[in-house]
């Protein structure tokens, strides 16, 4: 989607700006030779105040943030349209002065103006997380221990029994992590630890620990088996019902059970499976998944540990999508849909805390009246949902009446639940607090910048202390930094670029078969893994270097990519594989980018050009004039896609925005449209040169990917829509709503810190607490 | 009065509760309350299980004939003593892997033996699922395969306190080898199976007053653009406020009905409520004829349920083992099994007095009810002389009722099961395992109460040896 041309894109040079707003000396506009010159030759289309005219609908107001001589370049080289020789020179500077401090730059538009943040409500991530995580904080989560040894803990028992019922039977017990679970005994036993040996028969696996869901979404569980098996995931209680109950085995054959779970992505939950082989021959057991957007497989040792975790609150319940008219997901948006979905998960959340009343009562207080204990939960329960301490007398509006007029204790939790969920306090953050800048307001709003949900316990001590002070913003930073290594802030990094580099178009891949055998639902799972494996490991390494991104030199291969993609020495599982000297460029020439944006039968320059304008490189694109297919017949057979691009796209009125998308497209003409390096099309060397001029006046001579990799490291544009974007998916607000001069404030210390992304990332989080505030 | 308003009236006195009635209309089957089927009279079954064996002293009358005094076990069911045939002499003869428990259970409706399998019971070979379908399925099949008999879901499964495990104890009811069916003993459960996804309405209301609240003070301090979207919010909830009225004034007219309350808690001490509620609901599915066969499944075999609200502390399946010269373990027995003949009571009373949708009579006349359990003595383990109780349906099957009958010896129960099958409409000759069903279906249509002695007893098939 393309974005509004009004949206700024451009670093505001406010100083340069403030210098030529002094030297005009109280800017007299009104007798600006610029203002003639406009009403001259503009105010037909844009209006005598900017705003467009009537007569013509399709032009936006003339609001952005280019600078000056951005604004000037522009004017210069396209205005007015299709008689641009008639304001050049002296001219387009005088009215591109007028224009810019009359209406278009940001202090015009702010002049009688104070940009605060919207009322919003939660974004459906916000509020799935939100419900879930609130009801764990009643729960004794711990925080899980960083490089812990992947795998899952197996408690054994061997033992002589011959029939059930009688217990006295000798057994032997030990234990192990085991990385997988994933066995074929045959007619033996399980592997012994060192020095013990063992002539019993019969035996049994009780494995424990937890299980880490990367994506939100229903994973499918299989087991694998010739025995009796038992799966629970996110059920720590025995009695459960469990996720698979496979404890009859009808025959010694292998069978398969399957069992589906819905999970909330960047969590661990308890998993547990249990096995046993009596007087059976043959005994095997294979713990196998398919998670969402995944391929079946074994459940790798990478997302399994020892270690334990409570249950967690999970709602299959759809909702309907967010709004991302501004570009990203945004809660401006209600309706009825929305509602009764809201209402609905508060009913189930309801009836969990109940059912779960006595465990999660006793973290307020372990009172033996029960009844007293239950009521102090409820107005705990209703203070962190509306994410500060109640004020005098809301316990008694909110709280006891519900109890009162309740037949049990436990109904009058049931209502104080559903209110506290339904209630706008908790649906719109930022209306229960009286002031954005108290120390509650601060905790919410780093809680839902880092994580998209409510604060855990640790940050309403913080709040609770009062310790938001200013006179020490380093316990502020190594307060974002804790919060920074919880999986929930992972989780959400990723979500920044899966929207940055459009990862959900995967699912609409389709190829050509005949001209690209190798692609296969797998090969695009797996380039999708080699893609957030490159991220994962640019993102999270101590540098986090964002130029990295862009700039490095190697792929993540396993197997399968590493014979379609020239590394047939990679064996197995996936590994970082350096390449030679710019033969792949970070992620502007990783296959699946390529792949994605590229024809079924063909690549796409356009397409592949338009993503790089406009997400990497970071200009602002209209939608074109005119909707043309690409239609591959209308042109001479022996022509290149370059050439019939060139072609299609030589119009004047094409050529505004093409002079920019084409050359960035062509550059990546070497990579087919399953992203392999080829030398030629159609026995004709390929030509990747080419020249992008930006509108502020660069001329960049592109003769290859690396040139576009180098120049979006290092431009500032670049870089200013990098932190926009990332702001925007963070905070979820205008960035000028937290002070005018956040961004340029951001930019400097992007570049003062190595472009490190996550000290980025800190930054905004911190930024998040000193929303401008209105002024009554 | 309008269709809407008689539907609605009707189930009230079915028991579903008024919050839930506003999510009812609309839905299928309820619809075809009063444009009831009719194509003659219907038929219906139900089997209702208890485990752990009785105790027969207190439970087999002394003498076969009309006019039978129901001992202690069976005083519960004595206003309905005319409607009900006490069967002695049937026995499950099935033979095969698995203990005596398992096979009580599981080759119980389906009258075939167990597969061989990894299950290890208190003795006897290891087993897996039955082999062969069960005749609750059997006839849910032969419903299902009929326009004039169809229902929504063709069968439905309660249960009372039953583990969330899947093995040869918890399950009676087969759809085939090696797929049994599980109950559903979480009445919000079944409740949401039969009705969709309901919310009370009383918890509705509430959260609309206290969201308009909120919304009020909220907007009082906020710039009028900054209202947009919260007054949005207001005015859809606005809106579920005024369809949730429109409701209630319908709700003026109610009947007093029974209380139900799906959130129950599934613990021990709410199993007699529970069993209460699951059983208003199966009458209610049957009534709106969703289904017209039920089973009802109270715990499992070897169930060890602390009876506290009889006062009984240990577990029945432990109860069950003493020995018969154990007087207190005895009285404690029978109290329990006792209350399981109030719940079949409670159950028949329910069917009795609920008028038969668009026809004369009663559900009960329409309804046969099968009592039964997966043994005939808890503490010798013996699959002979289950203690069978067959009560109403008349109507639909031609049994005559009011009478104890003493079958010959060991009489295979399989030959009830084709009695049962055939006086549905289902024209079998044979169900299970055929070497067990010489002799054919019993004879329950006539008068007589000892018949004469049946073929020999079958020999049972030997455990299969595994591996």
């Amino acid at each position: 989607m393309v974005m509004p041309s009004f949206v700024p894109i451009f670093r505001t040079a406010a100083a340069a700006l403030l210098f030529a707003v002094g030297s005009a000396g109280a800017l007299d506009l009104q007798n600006h030779p610029g203002k003639a010159i406009y009403q001259k030759l503009c105010t037909e289309c844009h209006a005598d105040d900017g705003m467009g005219a009537a007569d013509f609908p399709d032009v936006d107001p003339l609001i952005g943030t280019r600078d000056l001589q951005e604004l000037i370049g522009k004017i210069e080289r396209t205005m007015p349209e299709d008689e641009e020789h008639l304001c050049v020179g002296d001219d387009a500077k005088m009215v591109g002065y007028y224009v810019y401090h009359a209406f278009y730059s940001q202090e015009a538009q702010n002049r009688d103006k104070i940009i605060t943040p919207d009322v919003t409500r939660l974004t459906n991530e916000q509020l799935r997380n939100s419900v879930s995580d609130l009801i764990s904080t009643f729960r004794n989560a711990g925080f899980p221990p960083k490089n812990d040894e992947p795998g899952i803990k197996g408690h054994y028992t061997l033992d002589d029994r011959e029939r059930a019922g009688n217990n006295d039977f000798e057994r032997q017990k030990f234990e192990r992590i085991d990385p997988q679970i994933a066995f074929d005994y045959g007619e033996g036993l399980p592997g012994l630890p060192e020095g013990m040996t063992s002539d019993m028969k019969q035996f049994s696996m009780d494995w424990r620990g937890s299980l880490y869901a990367r994506d939100t979404g229903v994973y499918e569980f299989t087991i694998r088996t010739r025995n009796g098996v038992r799966l629970f995931i996110n059920e720590n209680n025995h009695n459960d019902v469990p996720t698979i109950d496979g404890w009859v085995a009808p025959d010694n054959e292998i069978r398969e059970v399957k069992g589906q779970v819905f999970l909330y992505g960047g969590r661990r939950y308890p998993v547990r499976l249990e096995m046993f082989k009596y007087k059976e021959k043959l005994a095997m057991v294979e713990f196998r998944w398919k998670p969402p957007h995944g391929a079946d497989e074994i459940v790798p040792d990478r997302v399994l540990t020892h270690h334990s975790s409570p249950e967690s609150f999970v709602s299959e319940i759809t909702l309907p999508a967010d709004d991302r008219s501004y570009g990203y997901e945004r809660g401006t948006t209600v309706s009825r849909v929305w509602l009764d979905a809201v209402t609905t998960m508060a009913f189930e959340a309801a009836d969990h805390v109940v059912e779960y009343a006595d465990e999660l009562s006793k973290a307020v207080t372990k009172d033996e009246n029960r009844d007293k204990r239950i009521r102090e939960f409820a107005a705990e329960f209703t203070a962190r949902a509306y994410r500060r301490p109640l004020k005098p007398g809301e316990r008694e509006s909110y709280v006891d009446p519900h109890f009162a007029g309740s037949e049990s204790v436990d109904d009058g939790l049931r209502k104080v639940v559903l209110r506290a969920l339904t209630s706008p306090y908790f649906l719109y953050p930022g209306t229960a607090f009286d002031s954005p800048h108290g120390p509650w307001a601060k905790a919410s709003a780093m809680a839902l910048a880092s994580w998209d949900s409510v604060p855990d316990n640790h940050l309403r001590k913080f709040a609770s202390e009062n310790k938001f002070d200013h006179h020490n913003p380093k316990r502020l930073e190594d307060l974002a930094w804790r919060m920074q290594w919880d999986s929930r802030a992972h989780y959400k990094i990723r979500g920044f670029f899966h929207h940055w580099l459009e990862l959900d178009k995967a699912t609409e891949i389709a190829k050509d078969t005949e001209l690209y055998p190798e692609f296969s639902d797998e090969m695009i799972g797996d380039l999708r893994t080699s893609l957030e494996l490159f991220i994962d490991d640019v993102v999270w390494s101590d540098q986090s270097d964002y130029r990295q991104l862009l700039l490095a030199n190697h792929l993540f291969l396993n197997e399968r990519l590493g014979k379609i993609y020239g590394k047939p020495e990679v064996k197995g599982s996936f590994q970082k594989v350096s390449l030679p000297d710019n033969a792949r460029n970070g992620i502007i020439t990783h296959p699946f980018l390529l792949t994605s944006f590229a024809y079924h039968n063909n690549t796409s320059p356009i397409h592949r050009g338009v993503f790089l304008t406009r997400n990497i490189v970071g200009l602002s694109l209209k939608p074109p004039p005119e909707a043309i297919e690409f239609e591959d017949n209308h042109f001479p057979p022996n022509l290149t896609m370059r050439e019939k691009v060139t072609e299609m796209t030589s119009a004047k009125a094409c050529m505004s925005c093409h002079s920019m998308i084409n050359p960035l497209g062509f550059s990546l003409e070497h990579y087919d449209a399953i992203g392999r390096w080829r030398e030629e099309e159609m026995n004709r060397p390929i030509n990747d040169d080419g020249i992008l001029e930006t509108d502020a006046g660069d001329r960049i001579e592109i003769k290859g990917p690396r040139d576009v990799a180098e120049y979006a490291a290092n431009s500032p544009a670049a870089h200013e829509a990098f932190i926009r974007q990332l702001f925007h998916h963070t905070v979820k607000q205008p960035l000028l709503a937290y002070g005018p001069e956040t961004s340029q404030k951001l930019e400097e210390s992007f570049r003062h810190n190595g472009h490190s992304i996550r000290y980025l990332l800190i930054k905004m989080v911190m930024a998040a607490t000193e929303p401008v505030i209105p002024q009554s | 009065m309008n269709d809407l308003t008689a539907r609605r009236q009707f189930l009230k006195q079915l028991g579903v509760s008024a919050g839930a009635i506003p999510f009812l209309s609309g839905l299928p089957g309820v619809g075809n309350l009063l444009a009831a089927n009719q194509a003659g009279p219907k038929k219906r079954v139900v089997i209702m299980f208890s485990p752990n064996g009785t105790i027969p002293k207190e439970f087999w009358p002394d003498q076969a004939g009309k006019d039978f005094t129901c001992k202690r076990i069976l005083q519960p069911l004595e206003p309905y003593r005319h409607r009900m045939t006490v069967l002695n002499g049937v026995s499950n003869n099935i033979g095969g892997d698995g203990d005596r428990h398992m096979r009580g259970m599981s080759c119980l409706l389906t009258g075939t033996e167990l597969f061989p399998g990894n299950i290890q019971g208190g003795s006897d070979s290891p087993a897996g699922w039955a082999s062969g379908i069960s005749i609750d399925q059997e006839i849910r099949n032969f419903f299902q395969s009929q326009e004039a008999t169809k229902t929504r879901f063709g069968s439905l499964e309660f249960g009372v306190a039953v583990p969330n495990r899947a093995d040869p104890w918890t399950r009676m009811s087969y759809a085939g080898p090696n797929k049994p069916v599980a109950p559903i003993d979480d009445p919000k459960r079944m409740m949401e199976r039969l009705y969709g996804k309901m919310e009370d309405k009383e918890s509705l209301v509430s959260i609309v007053d206290d969201v308009r609240e909120d919304i009020k003070k909220i907007s009082s301090k906020l710039a009028t653009e900054d209202r947009v979207l919260l007054d949005q919010h207001l005015q859809l909830v606005s809106e579920l406020e005024k369809e949730l009225a429109s409701q209630s004034e319908s709700d003026e007219l109610a009947h007093p009905m029974p209380d139900i309350d799906p959130k129950i808690e599934l613990v021990n001490e709410n199993t007699p409520r529970i069993s209460r509620i699951q059983i208003d609901l199966l009458v209610n599915s049957l009534a709106n004829d969703m289904s017209r066969v039920a089973t009802l499944q109270y715990m499992r075999s070897v169930g060890q349920a602390r009876m506290n609200w009889l006062g009984i502390e240990e577990g029945h399946h432990g109860l069950s083992h003493e020995p018969d010269n154990n007087a207190e373990a005895e009285e404690k027995l029978t109290k329990i099994n006792e209350w399981f003949a109030a719940e079949l009571a409670y159950l028949v009373k329910r069917l009795d007095e609920t008028p038969e949708p668009g026809q004369d009579g009663s559900m009960l006349d329409n309804t046969l009810i099968v009592w039964l359990n997966e043994l005939g003595k808890g503490n010798t383990h013996t699959l002979e002389n289950i203690p069978f109780v067959l009560i109403g349906g008349e109507k639909a099957t031609g049994f005559k009722m009011g009478r104890y009958v003493q079958m010959p010896k060991n009489t295979s129960h399989n030959r009830l099961w084709v009695s049962v099958a055939q006086s549905m409409g289902h024209q079998i000759e044979t169900f299970g395992n055929q070497i067990y069903c010489q002799g054919g279906a019993l004879d329950l249509v006539s008068e007589m109460t000892a018949p004469n002695p049946a073929p020999a007893k079958p020999k049972p098939a030997q455990p299969k040896q595994t591996g």
